[in-house]
């Protein structure tokens, strides 16, 4: 465990000593949170400024407003993981390509598993939390999925916890590539 | 040599074994997903299919009429079609930012709210017996009494199907003065079954796929769809714009 957390510590303390991965990881958590409080409402973004003749500070208005979602859209929990998800995936995809420009390999099966694991779960569970609209009830309308949720005990918020966990696990594992010295196995 | 293969053969095992337990973890959802769906006897409301927001389906919307549950001037500019679950908690608290637009934008007649019912069965058991208990309070005592008696529920009721029905509804009724007796002979009949189911395939037909689903009319007939509980000054912003279409 002291390990992990010495990884994470030398890693983070290499990749984000340059300001440009803290851009990157920054942007793409901004982007990943902004793409979960509004997805519920694309439409109505998408009518918004397709058809209507309103003015445009009216246009925009409508849509920073939406944000508030985040405090009435959806339960602690799911706004908790929702956060939790944008930040893990920003600083995921930051050190991922650091560690690839530094070495110029390919990274192991595992790890772009476990990582595209925790993007995939959290695209299940992530999204507006109103009553019977996740995306897992919409994909798998077909198979039943909402008398699925209704047996789960956070109602589909499994999802999101399980890609805090795997998004969690996936920065392990790249710290420990970065935090451990580049050097030559001796056969 | 032989020791290098079997280096490669443990090595090549660990690089599968995540990726194979997620496929694994993926085949046991689905699983579940199947078994839960052979649950024949449980009512499941329609869901809609992939695709969440589907703007085109908003022309589906059935026109307001008299028969519905309005609030405020029926004329005004501005119409906000509520499609509500009575056991949602996102659908509660959307009835309170809804009350706090009427107090604004009501008095003036530049709002009106108009409230449907969308009750998920498969995960609220209870809401359909609560929107048929709203049904009965207007038969009984008019369109006031059915939003004073959708107002005390929501007040009420925490949601997530918690409320004992068999107390709550007949008491929600004395309280606003309605006829108990007739109002449980109300209850136990189906007359508003029909009503109930068509308000739900309506909203699913205008694209809603979860609760509180909204569509916001302006006076040219144009349509916003919202989705969600979201926050006032979001819905105040859109009925802003929405009152500045021409």
């Amino acid at each position: 465990m002291r390990n992990y957390l010495k990884n994470l510590q030398v890693a983070f303390g290499e990749v984000f000593a340059n300001t440009s991965y803290i851009a990157l990881a920054s942007t793409l958590a901004i982007a990943a949170f902004l793409f979960a409080v509004w997805l519920p409402n694309f439409g109505l973004i998408g009518e918004v400024f397709s058809t209507s003749s309103a003015p445009l500070a009216a246009k925009l208005k409508v849509v920073i407003t939406l944000l508030g979602g985040i405090g009435t859209n959806f339960s602690f929990l799911s706004a908790g993981y929702t956060i939790a998800i944008a930040a893990l995936f920003g600083v995921n995809i930051a050190m991922v390509v650091y560690f690839l420009k530094r070495t110029r390999t390919r990274l192991a099966g595992q790890d772009v598993a476990t990582g595209f694991g925790g993007i995939a779960s959290g695209a299940l569970g992530i999204g507006c939390a109103a009553c019977g609209s996740f995306i897992l009830t919409t994909t798998l309308s077909s198979f039943g999925a909402a008398s699925a949720l209704a047996i789960l005990p956070l109602r589909g918020g499994e999802f999101g916890i399980l890609s805090v966990v795997l998004l969690a696990l996936s920065l392990i594992l790249i710290s420990k590539k970065i935090a451990v010295p580049l050097t030559c196995n001796i056969k | 040599m032989e020791q290098e293969n079997t280096q490669q053969t443990v090595q090549t095992k660990n690089n599968l074994a995540i990726p194979v337990a997620i496929v694994i973890a993926g085949a046991l959802i689905a699983g579940a997903v199947y078994w839960s769906a052979r649950g024949d006897s449980v009512a499941v409301a329609p869901q809609p299919q992939a695709g969440a927001e589907n703007t085109a389906g908003l022309e589906n919307m059935n026109p307001i009429e008299d028969s519905d549950h309005i609030r405020g001037n029926p004329n005004a500019p501005v119409k906000i079609v509520e499609y509500s679950d009575m056991e949602c908690p996102f659908c509660k608290r959307f009835h309170s930012t809804m009350q706090q637009v009427m107090n604004e934008y009501g008095k003036d007649g530049k709002v009106a709210w108009v409230y449907r019912h969308f009750p998920l069965d498969s995960i609220h058991s209870q809401a359909r017996t609560e929107a048929v208990a709203s049904e009965c309070a207007n038969e009984l005592g008019g369109g006031d009494a059915f939003w004073e008696y959708t107002d005390r529920f929501f007040e009420l009721t925490p949601s997530n199907n918690q409320t004992n029905i068999a107390t709550v509804l007949p008491q929600i009724a004395r309280e606003i003065g309605l006829d108990e007796a007739k109002f449980s002979s109300c209850l136990a009949s189906k007359k508003y079954d029909k009503h109930i189911q068509d308000d739900l395939n309506n909203a699913t037909a205008t694209g809603g796929n979860g609760t509180p689903w909204s569509i916001v009319v302006t006076a040219s007939g144009k349509k916003y769809p919202l989705s969600g509980a979201q926050p006032y000054e979001a819905v105040k912003q859109l009925i802003e714009l929405a009152l500045q279409e021409k």
